[in-house]
């Protein structure tokens, strides 16, 4: 298969949430010593971009998005370890860390930000559900994060996503981290309210803000 | 004598359900994170309490406080040991409240996990769970079984399912839809044709929407309910989306007088059942039932 074959089947795996498929180009990718850096950029990455637009007109919904997110899974695990062994790094976004905010349980929403982040080629650092303020901003200290991720599903617990800013404040760590929220009591008008640097209503938004807030861009 | 049952009611007129459970719990005293229904054994007044302003109100039926009564849910605070005790309780606190010419739903929400192949659960393992709690909301007295607030079509038969082999209860069921733009969806993609038509066919006694939307999309969404089905109609609509207030407590943006203005168009658009979700409380219930009232008399 010539490259350019290789790369749209690549963008086909992603698109139909085809992992095993995924998974054997990266494969065939390796063996044939491609530059992997260009796979990931011309063959998966536009096969994301794809799915976005598709969530975006309607026609995909949640299961299409975990499927696509987790055949680009596939497709990294077999990139990964070559890269590594080559000392290169897949370019990344920037560094998220993500969670659900105290008190609060849900997760479902949460997780597919995550996913989608990831897959969008950011490294995520998920803490879970009901995760105190104080260890958002810990493990952001720790591991240099770029952003913060912020859910919250219920209105009482929506709250917490601007006791989190008042914290980061009082910290004097503000301007160290961009805070985005979600969730669906959430909006663009209660992350002006609370402080936040964004909100994005759905995961494929959420990528798209990242990477318009993202650091390494410009 | 006999009570009419609850569908034959909704035969005559417009059945008014309640509106927004936790919150008024919270306002009670709730903290933050805490397992709502934990409440139906250590704080059982004060859900009572909730029942009684929603009757007050004009409620026909209230929601029972185990929305989050099933099994796989209440495991995540530690309590799935005591499912059935918690639903046995939630349907009599109900029960002990409603007068005697009004009626008890036992709710019964999603368990927030997902089926295979996105999670990890079986078909046959919800349907046990959601069997289990039905069971233990007919044996508290619970009239019929609310299943609400469902994102994905198989999680809801899954619950109909179980409710129906649990018993022989009616089974409401309302599921959650977005507006996108090629129209209303529920998170997992199905549409209003096939979930209607699907649950038609598995049994449901009434089928509806609820959540999410508020009262003026809940207008344009009842009518392709309505289209779709000869069953009873359901909807309980959000009062908007929350908004940060002057005094720094979550609001709703649709205001009481905004939300319940909406109230004539759903009956006009075919819904048989009205009531409130979030956002909403006894006053909007009241109001609503004002509404009611001016249009059939």
């Amino acid at each position: 298969m010539n490259k350019d074959d290789l790369f749209r089947e690549m963008k086909k795996a992603i698109v139909d949430g085809d992992g095993p498929a995924a998974g054997r180009l990266a494969g065939e990718a390796v063996r044939s010593g491609l530059d992997l850096l260009e796979v990931i950029d011309k063959g998966y990455v536009p096969g994301i971009h794809e799915v976005g637009e598709l969530w975006e007109k309607g026609d995909y919904f949640l299961p299409e998005l975990i499927s696509s997110a987790e055949a680009m899974k596939s497709a990294m695990a077999v990139i990964e370890p070559e890269l590594e062994r080559a000392r290169l790094h897949a370019r990344t976004g920037g560094k998220v860390v993500i969670g659900t905010v105290e008190g609060d349980i849900h997760d479902i929403g949460k997780n597919l930000v995550a996913a989608m982040l990831q897959a969008g080629g950011f490294e995520v650092f998920d803490l879970g559900a009901d995760v105190k303020l104080e260890r958002f901003i810990e493990k952001a200290e720790s591991v240099g994060a770029d952003f913060i991720c912020l859910s919250a599903l219920l209105t009482t617990t929506m709250i917490n996503q601007k006791r989190f800013v008042a914290l980061l404040k009082e910290k004097n760590l503000r301007d160290r981290f961009k805070v985005l929220v979600g969730g669906a009591p959430a909006s663009h008008r209660w992350a002006e309210e609370v402080g936040a640097d964004g909100y994005a209503e759905n995961a494929v938004a959420a990528v798209k803000l990242a990477k318009r807030l993202s650091p390494g861009r410009s | 004598m006999n009570k009419m049952s609850l569908l034959d009611l909704a035969k005559g007129r417009t059945v008014l359900l309640d509106g927004a459970l936790g919150t008024e719990l919270m306002a009670r005293g709730l903290p933050l994170g805490a397992c709502p229904e934990s409440w139906n054994a250590d704080r059982p007044e004060a859900v009572r309490e909730v029942h009684r302003d929603y009757f007050a109100a004009g409620s026909d039926a209230v929601s029972t406080n185990s929305f989050g009564g099933s099994r796989i849910k209440l495991a995540g605070h530690g309590l799935a040991a005591r499912t059935a005790e918690l639903n046995v309780a939630a349907a009599r606190l109900a029960r002990e409240v409603a007068p005697a010419d009004r009626y008890v739903a036992g709710s019964i929400g999603p368990t927030g996990k997902f089926l295979k192949p996105q999670g990890e659960f079986t078909e046959d393992e919800f349907e046990s769970v959601f069997a289990e709690q039905s069971a233990a909301l007919a044996e508290g007295g619970v009239d019929v079984l609310i299943v609400e607030t469902q994102y994905d079509l198989h999680e809801a038969l899954c619950a109909l399912r179980g409710a129906r082999r649990a018993g022989s209860l009616p089974v409401f069921v309302t599921m959650t839809f977005n507006a996108v733009p090629r129209g209303y969806f529920t998170l997992m993609g199905d549409t209003v044709t096939r979930c209607v038509s699907e649950l038609e066919k598995a049994g449901a006694a009434a089928v509806g929407a609820n959540c999410t939307l508020n009262s003026q999309q809940m207008v344009d969404l009842v009518a392709s309910i309505r289209r779709e089905t000869v069953l009873p109609v359901i909807v309980q609509a959000n009062a908007g989306k929350p908004v940060l207030g002057a005094d720094g407590r979550v609001a709703y943006s649709q205001t009481l007088e905004d939300y319940v203005r909406f109230v004539p168009d759903l009956v006009r658009g075919g819904a048989n059942f009205v009531g409130g979700c979030c956002g909403t409380n006894p006053a909007f219930i009241k109001a609503m039932a004002a509404s009611i009232a001016r249009r059939t008399s």
